[in-house]
């Protein structure tokens, strides 16, 4: 741990996501805190273009620029490699991060804190979703690529089953709905923006946030076994 | 503490490609190892075998009797692959404080703007500007340098090796690597041959023509005579 700060500027010295995405993070989120302040009510629309940003800032891909020696001064110097993954994840999501986060004080300052969906249970879950596993994803892959595939399994979905979006609001406890509304959050987990929580929608929440968690870890163990020689050594 | 490198049996595969073989050397605190070798021959894979980034299939390396990977956390270790594994999208001024956390330079351009040469040695002199250093381990470090460049780092390393630090070069300059190393690893196809200093000459520094004679005879010849 004591190597933290280093990873932490190493990482603002060579961030994993590009400055120019950091900056569309921040027109985006002027333009949503501005929907908020009119009209509070479409919050939870304004934040999904934020997710849907974060799902490619997420996925910043590890491998390929370790690969390419950009790291090197990371890897040779004996941090522990679990910590610099987790401390690439949190460098990849932090501008999407600190996005909700303004939308979500701004929501609450004209809302009110306990009206604010922003902060809704089911909110907080779509963006674990959405920050961890196009990261895990991507890790062995080229940049965007867990973000291209989940974005294409999200509209593909959505197109052959119109009713996808719609399939997170559980009207009972049948089996095959809370399968259905589990499969739904994994796909379009933004359509639990603004939902709380509770009983059957928090079963249905689980299998994509164990999925998050799983990935996550499996990316973390990857990275710490895996050897990175040269791409041109190869 | 003095620090050792023990390299035995070491041979390296990429998938079924096998890179090298029966590597074997040790190698003391102010020491300096040349590794020298034809394109392709694995000598930066030995050099990321060292310093814990490849696993080799069979043999072992060991620092101060450590895995690589743990002897790098306790000993200061200066590893360079060369300027291509630099981010060219970073200011040159911001990678310069990634070393000992001065200011290596005032260049506020990003990398990929810069020469190949001001990237080597900007590249250089900030894994080299950590203290203290342990073990250095350097991939082509001569390279594009200009010749102001290439005497700073002689005299760098010469410092750095008197000063206790193990060194481990790779070089196809064999007149740079001549008198600065106490052994060299020859890398051949397949195989590889160590030669301490005083097995090349007898007394004083190699001289870059008895290094060249001495890896052309472990080879068969210059490449362009065997094609005759």
């Amino acid at each position: 741990m004591r190597d933290l700060p280093f990873l932490i500027r190493f990482f603002r010295v060579v961030p994993p996501v590009p400055p120019m995405m950091t900056g569309t993070f921040l027109v985006l989120t002027l333009a949503s805190a501005a929907v908020v302040v009119v009209n509070p009510v479409r919050a939870p629309g304004a934040l999904v273009p934020v997710l849907l940003l974060q799902v490619f800032a997420a996925a910043s891909g590890f491998a390929l620029p370790a690969r390419r020696g950009h790291f090197d001064l990371l890897l040779t110097r004996g941090s522990s490699r679990t910590l610099i993954a987790l401390v690439h994840w949190a460098m990849s999501i932090a501008p999407g991060l600190a996005s909700w986060l303004v939308l979500a004080v701004v929501e609450s300052g004209v809302r009110g804190a306990t009206d604010a969906s922003l902060l809704a249970s089911g909110t907080c879950a779509a963006v674990f979703v959405v920050s961890t596993l196009p990261w895990a994803l991507t890790v062995a892959l080229p940049r965007f690529s867990g973000a291209i595939g989940w974005v294409l399994v999200s509209v593909t979905a959505v197109t052959f089953s119109s009713g996808l979006t719609g399939s997170w609001a559980l009207h009972s406890t049948r089996i095959d709905e809370v399968i259905w509304a589990a499969l739904t959050f994994l796909i379009y987990p933004v359509g639990a923006i603004g939902q709380p929580l509770a009983g059957a929608q928090l079963t249905a929440a689980l299998p994509a946030v164990t999925a998050a968690i799983g990935t996550m870890t499996a990316a973390c163990g990857w990275i710490a076994r895996r050897d990175i020689p040269l791409e041109a050594a190869q | 503490m003095t620090l050792t490198v023990s390299v035995r049996g070491l041979a390296i595969h990429y998938g079924r490609r096998l890179v090298f073989q029966d590597v074997s050397f040790d190698l003391a605190a102010g020491q300096a190892a040349g590794i020298v070798g034809a394109n392709g021959c694995g000598k930066t894979t030995l050099l990321r075998a060292i310093a814990g980034c490849v696993t080799p299939r069979s043999g072992e390396i060991r620092i101060n009797g450590l895995m690589p990977r743990d002897a790098i956390a306790r000993t200061g270790v200066a590893y360079f692959g060369g300027e291509a594994t630099l981010p060219g999208s970073v200011r040159a001024a911001q990678w310069g404080t990634l070393g000992a956390g001065d200011d290596v330079t005032q260049e506020g351009r990003r990398l990929r703007t810069l020469s190949r040469g001001t990237r080597q040695l900007l590249g250089l002199r900030t894994v080299l500007g950590r203290h203290p250093l342990g073990l250095i381990l350097l991939d082509e470090p001569w390279e594009a340098l200009d010749p102001d460049g290439s005497r700073w780092l002689s005299a760098m390393l010469e410092t750095k090796r008197d000063r206790g630090a193990a060194v481990v070069l790779s070089s196809h300059r064999l007149h740079d690597l001549a008198g600065l190393c106490d052994l060299y690893v020859f890398l051949l196809p397949h195989n590889a041959t160590v030669l301490p200093a005083h097995e090349i000459v007898s007394v004083g520094p190699v001289p870059a023509h008895h290094l060249t004679r001495a890896f052309d005879r472990l080879r068969g010849g210059p490449l362009s005579l065997r094609a005759t």
